[in-house]
Formats: structure tokens, sequence, C-alpha cells
């Protein structure tokens, strides 16, 4: 038990819940036809506002979480309805163009320690760790403190996980859900039929910010440092990966994608190739998988019921 | 002092519009944005860093000899990213992915290949100065500058004179038409791509000149700026991406001459942005309707 829950697995467990929220966030997006490369920006919007509210105003978890949640989705709703006339290679620009745009002025703001970021923001283990230690609680069968806080921490993780996969589902079944559908099947046909359009898109954007922000804010308390550099465009592209590579057509998708990315790059990190880890090599073999993925299974690994005629994501 | 600034941005603006060229070449005759363009340009640096420094050549063959590296690595490009895709005709947006993909995969190879450090491109005619009543250039700049319109005329010229051009235009207006009139448009696809790919690497040689560095992850934000030009000037219009070029790298001079310095890499996409809310079809392209149909 004490073996099999190490810091090391506990943490990657925690990572690839975090990854699954980023993951299921492009996907909500991807559900209504929209390829958006702009939830890196409002991850970022969500690490630094839990960040900033933590360390400068000495918030609570309880609120910077949900901050981080709201104000990516305060901006999402201006910026959905705007670009969201925009379509295919426009919107995946325009949205790149946002987390770019995102990343220079957080770089550029001093307040919120420019290039650099943020540090010693507190850290949710630590928070666990002292909470038990004053409630004194004594673990259970040879754990130590820390093993139980990152054990609370990683269970905390994949409950927002499965609450956020389970509106995802509850919504799928619904009106929302099949006007997403509708509208990622044919666009025109789906406004023929009566569906606002815009506003589903707008929604879907929404919800996939908030998703963003949530997951930004968790990152921010789980690694307790942020810096704009985290929120590039390899953070967009990494995020798109999981879904495309996991499956864009069901919500289970992104959490497949994000268990086999950073399974797969966290089990290289012990083989070594011509000198460097092969772990190092990552990113190489995350373009691989986008290359093999999209020529040869373009609806990702797991795919959702019999594909219909016709019918494209 | 203004002046100055803006034969800066026009310097600068020129690598701009070549990157640009590249897209938007592509974007004419297939319809798809090519995230692997910003790798196109780096490897073209490269080849022209090795051929300056390890090889002793002198710029304008390592220049030619960046464009072909380039122009290899598109053709790798087409075989492996962009044909598999066409055959199997999704939507625009799976080339997108597989491009980003296979740009991640020559950039890391790249970086390791460095080890993530940057290499230095010295030319022997990196330091004179050229002086123009109150405004300065320096050689490498001149160079830079005229080496850009060169291309662009070129372009310009190859793609309404020649046989090429004319096999390029027919495909971009309707591949269908152009297969049953005799044109392999396969072959012009393939040329198109390498045509892009050595005005990208060309670009690259010319940025590392005028920077005296080369780097891996030199092509990324070069790509990324490239983008923002593309759409500002219409996605496939030649001319627009030679503006929009421009435009930028005037608007980025000034930015930095007017105390905005860290701002610089927001300018594109601050503008960019509004761009496509106010005019999505670009400074000179076609209406938003025929994007729509498109």
């Amino acid at each position: 038990m004490a073996v099999l829950l190490n810091n090391y697995y506990l943490q990657v467990a925690t990572f690839v819940g975090v990854n699954a929220l980023l993951g299921l966030s492009v996907y909500l997006v991807l559900s209504t036809g929209q390829l958006t490369l702009g939830n890196a920006g409002f991850m970022a919007l969500g690490a630094y506002t839990a960040a900033l509210l933590a360390t400068k105003a000495g918030a609570p978890v309880w609120i910077t979480l949900p901050a981080a949640a709201l104000v990516p989705a305060i901006v999402a709703i201006p910026l959905g309805y705007a670009s969201l006339r925009l379509r295919g290679v426009y919107l995946a620009i325009a949205t790149l163009g946002f987390t770019e745009t995102v990343r220079v002025l957080f770089q550029n703001w001093e307040f919120a320690g420019g290039a650099l970021g943020i540090k010693n923001i507190p850290s949710l283990g630590r928070m666990v760790q002292n909470g038990l230690k004053a409630a004194g609680i004594t673990p259970p069968a040879g754990l130590s403190h820390a093993q139980l806080a990152n054990l609370v921490v990683m269970l905390f993780v994949l409950l927002v996980l499965g609450l956020a996969l389970a509106f995802v589902y509850r919504q799928a079944a619904g009106r929302v859900g099949r006007a997403y559908a509708a509208i990622r099947i044919d666009e025109i046909a789906a406004e023929a039929m009566g569906i606002n359009i815009t506003y589903y898109k707008v929604l879907a954007f929404v919800q996939g910010a908030v998703l963003a922000g949530l997951a930004g804010g968790l990152v921010a308390h789980i690694n307790f440092s942020v810096s704009p550099a985290e929120f590039a465009f390899s953070r967009a592209v990494e995020m798109l990966t999981l879904v495309v590579v996991g499956g864009s057509t069901t919500p289970l998708g992104p959490v497949l994608g994000a268990a086999l990315l950073i399974g797969l790059s966290e089990g290289l990190r012990d083989f070594s190739l011509f000198g460097a880890r092969l772990s190092d090599y990552r990113l190489i073999l995350y373009g691989f998988l986008l290359m093999v993925v999209v020529a040869l299974r373009p609806q990702g690994l797991l795919t959702f019921a019999p594909r219909r005629k016709g019918a494209r994501a | 002092m203004l002046l100055q600034q803006i034969l800066n941005g026009i310097t600068q603006g020129g690598t701009y519009a070549l990157v640009a060229l590249g897209y938007t070449l592509i974007f004419g005759v297939l319809e798809i944005i090519n995230m692997a363009h910003g790798e196109l340009f780096m490897i073209g640096a490269m080849v022209g860093w090795a051929l300056v420094t390890l090889f002793g050549w002198s710029l304008v063959p390592a220049l030619l000899g960046g464009m072909v590296g380039a122009a290899l690595l598109g053709v790798v490009l087409e075989f492996t990213a962009l044909r598999p895709l066409r055959r199997q005709g999704g939507t625009n947006l799976s080339p997108l992915i597989s491009t980003i993909g296979l740009g991640m995969v020559v950039q890391n190879l790249m970086v390791r290949a460095t080890n993530g450090q940057p290499l230095s491109f010295r030319v022997p005619l990196s330091e004179g100065v050229i002086r123009l009543g109150p405004l300065q250039m320096t050689t490498a700049q001149l160079v830079v500058l005229s080496v850009s319109i060169f291309l662009m005329v070129a372009l310009q010229w190859t793609l309404s004179r020649t046989r090429l051009g004319r096999a390029v235009r027919a495909v971009s207006e309707n591949p269908e038409t152009a297969a049953l009139l005799g044109v392999n448009v396969s072959a012009v696809i393939l040329a198109t791509v390498m045509l892009a790919a050595a005005l990208g690497g060309a670009a690259g040689v010319l940025v590392g000149l005028s920077f005296v560095s080369v780097s891996a992850t030199m092509g990324l934000p070069y790509g990324l700026k490239g983008l923002a030009v593309i759409i500002l000037g219409g996605l496939g219009n030649v001319k627009g991406a030679v503006a929009g070029g421009l435009i930028i790298g005037v608007l980025e001079a000034l930015t930095v001459a007017y105390g905005g310095a860290g701002y610089k890499d927001a300018v594109a996409f601050g503008f960019l942005f509004l761009m496509l809310l106010l005019r999505p079809q670009g400074l000179f392209g076609i209406s938003a309707a025929a994007v729509r149909r498109s």
C-alpha cells in the first residue's frame, strides 16, 4: 500500500487529472466543430488569478479556485461572441493570437512578476498536510504525512475531473449536447432547424474556458509557481495533442489521451538514447503521434459509437 | 529618427513578407495553413549557417543552399503530413494538426542536435554601414532588403509569366478542372510546397544574417508572425502578404522605438486580432461571404 502510493506515482496521477481537465476543455469546444488554440490563454488567466489572489490578497483556496474558473469565463464571453464568427483555420489562428497576447501581457506585467512569474503560491499538498497535523490525524498503514496529503490532493483533482466528466456526459444527453452535435455535423442545417448556433458556440467556448481556467488554478496551487513561459504555443499544442490522440468524439478521449501521453513520457524517464533521457524526446514523440493519428485514425484512439457515414468531427 | 525607424521596420518587414508568402502560396493552392512553415524557415537558416560556417561558402551560394534545404524538407512535408490527408479527404483542420506535428518533430530534433544553444552566424559583410543623408543602414540590412525584394519580384514573375505559375494559378482556382485540362495536380502541389518552403528557407538565412545568430527555436516566432501577416493581408493573397509584412514590420519598429520593447511580440497578434474582428477577409482579401463559401 505505502509502496504503491509513493509520492511520485501520486504526483503523476494528479498531473494526469489536471491534463485530462485541459483536454476536456479543448474537447468541449471541438464538440461544436470548432478548433481552439486559445485555452492555453484561459489556463494562464486562471493560473494567474489564483496565484495573485493567494499571494497578494492572501485568499484561501475555496476562493482562488472558483475565481480561477470565473475570470476566464468573463473574458471568454465577449471574446467568443467576437471570434466565433470566424471558422476553421481563422478561428484557430485568432485563438492562437489570444494565447500569445495573454502570454506577452503577463510577461510585461511587473506586478505579476514579469517574465519570472509568481513564486511561493500556497501549495495544496502543504495545506492538506498542515490541516491533517492540526486535526491530529495520523496517517494509517505506514503512510507518511506527505503521502497522505498527496493522496488527498490527487483524489481532489480526480474528483474535480469526475464532476466535470459527469457534467459533460449529462449535458451531451440533453438539449445542449444535441445542439452541439448538430452544429458539429452541419452548421447550416443546424441553423435551419432553429438552433441558435452563435449562442451554443459561445456556450461551448465559455465552458472550455472555465475548465481550462480551473485547471490553471489547480496547476498554480500544485506547482506553487506560475510563469508566462508555461502558457505559450507549445502548451496549446500539448492540450490539442491529448484530445487528437485520445479521441475527439467522446469525453473519455481526452482522459485516455492524458493518461497515455503523460504515462508514456513519465515511463520514458528511466531510459536514455544518444546520451539524452528518452523523456527529452517527448515532444518529438507527441509530434509523431499527431501526424500518425491524424492520418490513420482521424477521430482519435477512442471513438464513440459506430461511425456514421458522412459524419465527421 | 522616425524615418530611420520606418526604414528598420521595412527591412524587418521584408523578412516577414517572405515568410508570409510561403503560407499564402500553400493556402492559395491547398486551402490549408502549413503550421510547419516556421520550421522550414529554421531549417533554411540552419543549412545556410552550416554552409557558411562549416564549409566556408559565401553568402549567395549559402542562401541558395538554405533554400534547397528547406525545399527538401518541403518534400518531406508534402509526403508525410499533407498528401496522406488529401487522399482521406477530411476538413482543412486535419492538415493544420498534422503540420503542427511535423513542426514539433523537426524543431525538437534540431533542439537536440544543437543542445538548444544559439549558433553564431558570421558573414564577412556584417560590419559595414551605409549612410544616406540622415539615414543609415548596415550592409547586412541592405542585403536583406534587396534579396527580399528580389525574391518577391521573382515570385510574382514566376506566378504570372511562367508555365509553372499558370499551372499553380489553375490548380488554385479549381483543381478538378485543372486536372481535366491536363495539369498534373499532384506535381503542381509538390512544386508549390517546395517553392513556399524555399521562400521560407531564404527568409531564415536572411534573418540569421541580420541577427548574426541562428537557433533551433528561431522558427516559432517568425512562423507565428507570418500567420498574423497573412490574415492581415488576406489568405491566399500575394500582394496582401507583402503589404501585411511591411505593416507589421514598421508597427513593431515603432513600438520598440517608442518604449514598448516588451510588447513587440504582441503587436502582430494584437493587430491581427482587431483585424479578424473588423475585417476577417484581410486588407486585400475577398469578401467575408466568399471566405465562408470557400
